[in-house]
């Protein structure tokens, strides 16, 4: 009786039904540090959708409305380079999350993610973060905070690399001029070389 | 992309078919039921208005639920507060406005004879006693009444007056009552009310002959006469007033444009059919829609789901949205959201004070009905370039019919009062609370007023400017959303 189709609740929202958000959410650095309370806040914004598999989560070059956390399944993450073919750059699975910095602001995406077979994904977006602020500063500032960790920690990760590439970049010039140095030498050597030779058959 | 654009353009041409079809199909729904959408309508406002409110108090740490009810609570308490200090004054202003507008049964007196003595009384015939006023026209209505009516011991039998508001002296009077039978020593008492009060308002309410005293039938006949009871005074309806402003000028005008120019008949007929369709569908409208416990339920009722369970329904409408569109649809109802909030907040925050502001003005240069007038005026401002004309015009009207030898003051003042409270309202008002987005042509404007007033009469104009405004805001939204997409 207990499953039987006419008594079940049909409202229920149906997919995924058997996974506790809360043990995928807690791991994401964002929801941190927020408490059980606060959690059953963001939980209620948060949105559940299936994608199947090849279908576009989101696309380069739209504009960015919020970050995915993805519950079950794969998910690719592809650029386009500049000769038009697609490029993969990644492949996630389940606990990861990417598209976060759209949380912040409108700026269009960056790459594409393309669900690799049929995913559960877990959407939050930017204006359920700005009601958040709204109805629960606390809650919000928690999330906000550590979004902003996150960027800061990817901006000088980001920071590091540049400075090794500018160190890199300046070796290989530095390089390239001693290389230059040793050729001209070598060059304005072999040229005396030669007025040596010419004045020795003049001479003689 | 590539994905997106493969899964869609099978059904691309079906799909959109079968989009305008529900958005027809829903349109012509809602024209259907526009009868009971007010309510609604209004629980939408309302919900709009509170809810910034309502985040605040939640934001300070209050359930959303308590904090819906407490702002309730206080909102609730100043209308209640409001209605109970300017209800009564706007109702009965109202309703004499409406009186003195229209040639109607309104003008009508009702009275009442009951036989408080234990015989029956025989009633000849009821004649009018005198009439004061060179060309005041009454009669007792209820043509059904046959002569003799007889009043049985503790009944009561009810009997009508009435004036002629359309001519152009204030009129009062009395009554001559003949009794016929063997009546003597019964007790009849006489009481009179009035549709209108008349202009000095302790004298009139519930008139009783002799300050309220019953009277002895000594004699056959009994003379109300004007001094010892008072009908009440119906004075000229506003369209005879302005008749006779016309008549005076018509000489002048027609020196212009020939005698065939008739000013007079002119106004009669277009103002009678002009006042009738205005007032008379808009007090059916008020009378519909404010009357009666509906609107004192169902609009807290609506609003407070709203209030609590907007973020639900919007979510719960997302979640129907196929993938492809999905982001979009998210980050687009987001914006017309805030968008039409502002919008609503704005445009109330602009008529509340327009009609503060007119209210003020007018009460302090002694305009009768300042209030109704002023409120129409703020109410009517909603309406760009067609609002202002309305509560100007309104109240020129007002103080053309009331305003006696003064009248044409009266109308000066009116109007730079309202070149005032436009400048204000263009330089301040506007600029501040709203938005630059939803501005319209004129030619646009003028179209949707037809439009509404077409579809919904006058309500229907008030309603057609804010409507407008808020279908132009979500579509711009909608479209540069979808700009941004790339999706077409």
């Amino acid at each position: 009786m207990a499953n039987d189709p006419f008594w079940s609740n049909i409202f229920k929202r149906s997919g995924g039904d058997d996974i506790d958000l809360y043990e995928i959410l807690k791991v994401i650095p964002i929801f941190q540090d927020l408490n059980r309370r606060e959690f059953r806040k963001v939980e209620a914004i948060l949105h559940r959708r299936t994608w199947g598999a090849d279908e576009a989560i989101v696309n380069e070059g739209d504009p960015g409305v919020g970050m995915y956390i993805i519950v079950t399944g794969e998910v690719k993450i592809a650029q386009r380079s500049e000769d038009g073919a697609m490029q993969d750059l990644a492949t996630l699975g389940g606990g990861d999350f990417f598209g976060e910095q759209a949380l912040l602001d409108e700026s269009p995406r960056t790459a594409s993610a393309i669900a690799v077979e049929p995913c559960m994904v877990i959407g939050f977006f930017r204006p359920d973060l700005l009601d958040l602020i709204e109805s629960n500063p606390r809650a919000g500032l928690k999330i906000v905070m550590r979004l902003s960790q996150m960027i800061s920690v990817r901006l000088r990760q980001t920071n590091r690399l540049l400075k090794e590439a500018r160190l890199r970049m300046r070796q290989i010039e530095r390089e390239k001029e001693a290389r230059e140095e040793r050729e001209r030498l070598e060059r304005e050597r072999q040229e005396q070389e030669r007025e040596d030779l010419l004045a020795k058959g003049e001479s003689s | 992309m590539i994905e997106r654009e493969k899964a869609s353009a099978i059904s691309h041409p079906i799909k959109a078919l079968i989009g305008i079809a529900i958005l027809v199909g829903f349109a012509l729904f809602i024209y259907e039921i526009r009868g009971i959408l007010a309510p609604f309508v209004l629980a939408f406002v309302l919900a709009y208005v509170l809810a910034p409110i309502v985040d605040r108090m939640e934001g300070r740490g209050l359930g959303r639920t308590s904090s819906i009810l407490l702002v309730f609570v206080l909102a609730f308490t100043g209308l209640g507060f409001g209605i109970l200090k300017a209800g009564d004054k706007l109702t009965g202003e109202v309703r004499e406005l409406s009186d003195r507008m229209l040639r109607d049964e309104r003008s009508e007196r009702k009275f009442s004879l009951v036989n408080g003595g234990q015989a029956p009384v025989l009633i000849e015939e009821i004649v009018w006693k005198e009439q004061v006023g060179p060309l005041a026209a009454f009669s007792l209505s209820d043509d059904k009444l046959l002569w003799p009516v007889e009043v049985k011991p503790g009944e009561e039998q009810v009997f009508y007056v009435s004036f002629a508001p359309d001519t152009p002296v204030y009129s009062s009077a009395g009554l001559l009552l003949h009794l016929g039978g063997e009546d003597v020593g019964s007790t009849l008492s006489m009481q009179a009310t009035g549709n209108r009060a008349s202009e000095n308002e302790a004298e009139w309410g519930a008139v009783s002959v002799d300050g309220g005293a019953n009277f002895e039938l000594q004699q056959r006949g009994i003379e109300l006469s004007p001094g010892r009871i008072d009908f009440g005074e119906a004075g000229p309806n506003v369209l005879t007033d302005i008749s006779k402003i016309a008549e005076t000028i018509q000489p002048t005008l027609q020196s212009y444009l020939g005698d065939d120019f008739d000013l007079v008949a002119l106004v009669k007929e277009k103002g009678d059919t002009l006042i009738d369709t205005l007032l008379g569908s808009t007090t059916v409208f008020l009378g519909g829609v404010v009357s009666g416990l509906t609107f004192v339920v169902i609009v807290p009722f609506v609003a407070f789901f709203f209030l609590k369970e907007g973020r639900h329904i919007t979510r719960g409408l997302i979640e129907l949205v196929p993938n492809a569109y999905f982001e979009l649809c998210l980050n687009v109802l987001h914006q017309i959201n805030g968008q039409i909030g502002g919008y609503i907040r704005g445009q109330i925050l602009a008529t509340s004070v327009v009609a503060t502001l007119a209210i003020s003005a007018l009460s302090i240069i002694d305009l009768k009905y300042a209030l109704p007038v002023g409120l129409l005026a703020g109410i009517a401002n909603m309406i760009p370039f067609l609002g202002p004309l309305i509560g100007i015009i309104s109240a020129s009207i007002v103080a053309l019919a009331t305003g006696g030898d003064l009248a044409m003051e009266l109308v000066g003042k009116v109007v730079i009062i309202f070149m005032v409270i436009q400048l204000i309202d263009n330089i301040v008002i506007q600029p501040t609370v709203v938005a630059k987005s939803v501005e319209m042509h004129p030619l646009m404007v003028l179209f949707v007023v037809m439009v509404g007033s077409q579809l919904m009469g006058i309500v229907g104009m008030l309603v057609a400017v804010p409507l407008t405004g808020i279908i132009k805001v979500s579509a711009q939204t909608i479209y540069e959303g979808i700009r941004g997409y790339k999706l077409q």
